[in-house]
């Protein structure tokens, strides 16, 4: 039984981990960004949710229809106004830009939230649910369902719209993209708006379930870096694959091998991907 | 497309910063009457917010005895100065910024910096130049097993708090037998975790589980499925309040039930009793300190109760052990000087050392190793949102509650 628990809770947390890395493989995979602001982008969800639902009394439901298209505005604008100058610069100077505008933003969250840690309670809580001795929480039931819901949205964003196909053209060829009459620096600015966006969202979703702090952003980046190598960058299956991969190591790991040792298999894991297959379990160029 | 101007101005405000903090160490005051002291603490990095707890402490310590005139050293008034410095919870850097402050911003006495691991570290240095330190959060016994004749600090060993706890529970709780421990992987919370496993062990109480949990761990599903299989009684779990909040949640998530539940050092904060909410209902704990504790003390606190309604004004918030603790070394050190009625730092230090003196902190009085061995520390329950002290008899608010859901 202590078995097909461990296996329930390792699909569950699988896809949160997806949820948090999607954006970031996005981003990556497109604008060959790696973005290190999206922790923060993350905690900046969860306060929205938390500050929605305790001052407004708004459901995170809606928080996330709020989310949504808020942190694409704010995404786009980054993208337009900074990153866009250096984006065709050596990955270290985007690197650079990005570990600024993070340490920026979670200071200024430190600075307005404080570095306490809050939880966003629902009142009523949404309980557990249970089938022969085998507990899922709703919340994290609901937030997986998000989770694959967004993820699905992205796929046929990226499938079906001319935008998504702009997304996908300019990751396969920036040069003949351009020749077809796209305009990339929009088309960017698109793609990490999107990035945003998933980023706030999964903000939203992680409010129910993990405390909240500034301090947390590096561990979402760490997961979402994780995941991403994992599954490999361009496309948005990788992103689920390489969070389950990673759920499922680290919960067998902390059963076997104690707690203090499932993150050290996770990271050993992250280095035999790197060395024997860097692109990862699913990955491509493009974004499919 | 390059912009170096983008790079240069990139790299120019991070020196900038970096100036800035340096500044905040180096603002030398130059009046004659004032007292310094060194506060090295982590303002960043994730220590953070104990370093704004010790903060607070210090600060209001300092606006009293300001307000008062300032400390009285053979009859001359000399006002306090705290100041303080950022070793980005960093221990090694802490080592640095306690010699800086030492050699280069001129401080008559130091304040240890934030936990057992970095106040041993700097402690070195604080002999070194013979500067009495106060620490403020340092309990581990390692701390003061060298010897030191320059450092003090206010927490007792880590066993006083886990075996009140321990006799407690087997008195209140005769079926309380299989105990599951899970600790935080670093000094503090896993010291505090084997004095329980050792406390269980003495009082015939079978550990079924005792484990460790990386830092920055996101999820804890596999180890509390893992536990709940065990079947304990009591569920003992170590770490600081982002742990145990998701700790406590995932544990009603996996719907695991307990005759006792005890977590250190969560409940001792307002923040993990707002935050857990219903959750945190029975859960037991134990600290150095506690507000619901009344003594009369001598320093310029005065009873336990005056301390925590100045510093409600002042910060609307309740205070926790963290805060007294950095207020009451503060206060010692005041006391100290007065009584020796010099800024001689080894007159000080010998003030320091005979101490034997009732502070809203509780009786304070030293070991030959430095560390206090006077102060009983409080077992407490958070009861209907709130926390009720169990033990010390003397100070008891209401009786051990067992069951948590």
């Amino acid at each position: 039984m202590l078995a097909i628990q461990v296996l329930i809770n390792a699909l569950v947390l699988g896809c949160l981990y997806a949820c948090i890395a999607i954006g970031f493989s996005l981003v990556w995979g497109v604008l060959n960004v790696i973005n290190l602001i999206h922790g923060s982008f993350i905690v900046l969800g969860a306060y929205l949710a938390w500050g929605a639902y305790n001052s407004l009394g708004l459901s995170p439901w809606y928080a996330l229809l709020i989310a949504a298209p808020a942190f694409f505005v704010f995404g786009y604008l980054l993208q337009r106004l900074l990153l866009n100058r250096v984006i065709t610069a050596p990955v270290l100077v985007t690197l650079t830009l990005t570990f600024g505008l993070d340490l920026i933003l979670n200071n200024a969250m430190i600075y307005y939230f404080k570095a306490d840690y809050r939880k966003l309670i629902l009142n009523p809580p949404t309980g557990s649910i249970s089938i022969f001795d085998v507990v899922v929480p709703v919340d994290r039931l609901i937030a997986t369902a998000s989770a694959l819901a967004l993820t699905f949205l992205l796929y046929l964003l990226l499938r079906r719209s001319k935008v998504g196909r702009a997304i996908v053209a300019v990751r396969l060829d920036r040069d003949a993209a351009v020749l077809m009459g796209v305009d990339v620096k929009s088309i960017y600015a698109i793609a990490f708006g999107l990035g945003a966006a998933l980023a706030g969202c999964a903000g939203v979703l992680m409010a129910l379930i993990f405390p909240i702090s500034p301090l947390t952003s590096s561990a979402y980046l760490g997961k979402a870096f994780v995941v991403c190598v994992l599954g490999g960058l361009g496309s948005v299956s990788g992103a689920l694959a390489g969070g389950i991969l990673l759920a499922l190591v680290e919960g067998v790991g902390s059963v076997y091998l104690g707690p203090a040792h499932a993150v050290t298999l996770s990271f050993v894991l992250l280095i035999i991907f790197l060395v024997v297959r860097p692109q990862g379990l699913l990955g491509r160029k493009g974004f499919e | 497309m390059f912009h170096p101007r983008l790079a240069v101005s990139a790299f120019s405000a991070s020196l900038l910063l970096a100036a800035a903090g340096l500044g905040a160490t180096s603002s030398m005051a130059s009046a004659q009457d004032v007292i310094r002291f060194g506060a090295p603490l982590p303002i960043t990095g994730p220590l953070a917010p104990e370093a704004v707890k010790q903060q607070q402490g210090y600060d209001l310590w300092a606006e009293q005895a300001n307000k008062a005139g300032g400390i009285d050293v053979g009859g001359k008034k000399y006002k306090v100065e705290i100041v303080y410095s950022d070793y980005q919870s960093n221990t090694p850097r802490s080592v640095q910024t306690t010699e800086q402050m030492i050699t280069q911003d001129k401080v008559n006495f130091m304040f240890g910096p934030f936990g057992s691991g970095a106040a041993k570290a700097a402690s070195t240095i604080a002999e070194k130049y013979k500067v009495p330190m106060l620490a403020a959060t340092a309990s581990s016994s390692q701390v003061y097993d060298q010897n030191y004749k320059y450092l003090f600090g206010t927490f007792t060993p880590n066993d006083t708090l886990t075996t009140p706890l321990t006799q407690l529970v087997k008195a209140k709780a005769a079926d309380v037998k299989k105990v599951a421990i899970l600790a935080r992987n670093d000094l503090f919370p896993l010291a505090i975790a084997q004095e329980m496993e050792k406390s269980a062990k003495a009082n015939g109480l079978e550990v079924v589980y005792f484990e460790k949990y990386a830092i920055n761990t996101l999820d804890h599903s596999a180890t509390l499925s893992q536990i709940k299989s065990l079947n304990p009684q009591w569920v003992f779990v170590t770490g600081y309040t982002n742990d145990l909040l998701l700790i406590r949640k995932q544990m009603v998530d996996q719907q695991m039930k307990a005759n006792v539940v005890t977590m250190i050092a969560g409940p001792a904060y307002q923040e993990f009793i707002e935050s857990a909410g219903q959750s945190a209902e029975n859960i037991s704990s134990a600290s150095w300190w506690h507000p619901a504790e009344q003594y009369n003390g001598k320093d310029i606190f005065g009873t336990t109760a005056n301390f925590v309604k100045l510093f409600k004004d002042k910060y609307k918030l309740e205070p926790d052990y963290a805060h007294a603790s950095a207020a009451v070394c503060g206060a010692l050190f005041q006391m100290a000087i007065e009584k020796a009625g010099s800024l001689d730092r080894d007159k000080v230090r010998d003030e320091l050392a005979k101490m034997d003196v009732v502070t809203f902190w509780g009786p304070v009085k030293f070991g030959a190793n430095g560390q206090i061995n006077s102060l009983e520390p409080p077992v407490f329950q958070i009861q209907a949102g709130k926390p009720v002290v169990l033990f010390p008899d003397a100070i008891k608010q209401g009786d051990f509650k067992l069951g948590v859901n």
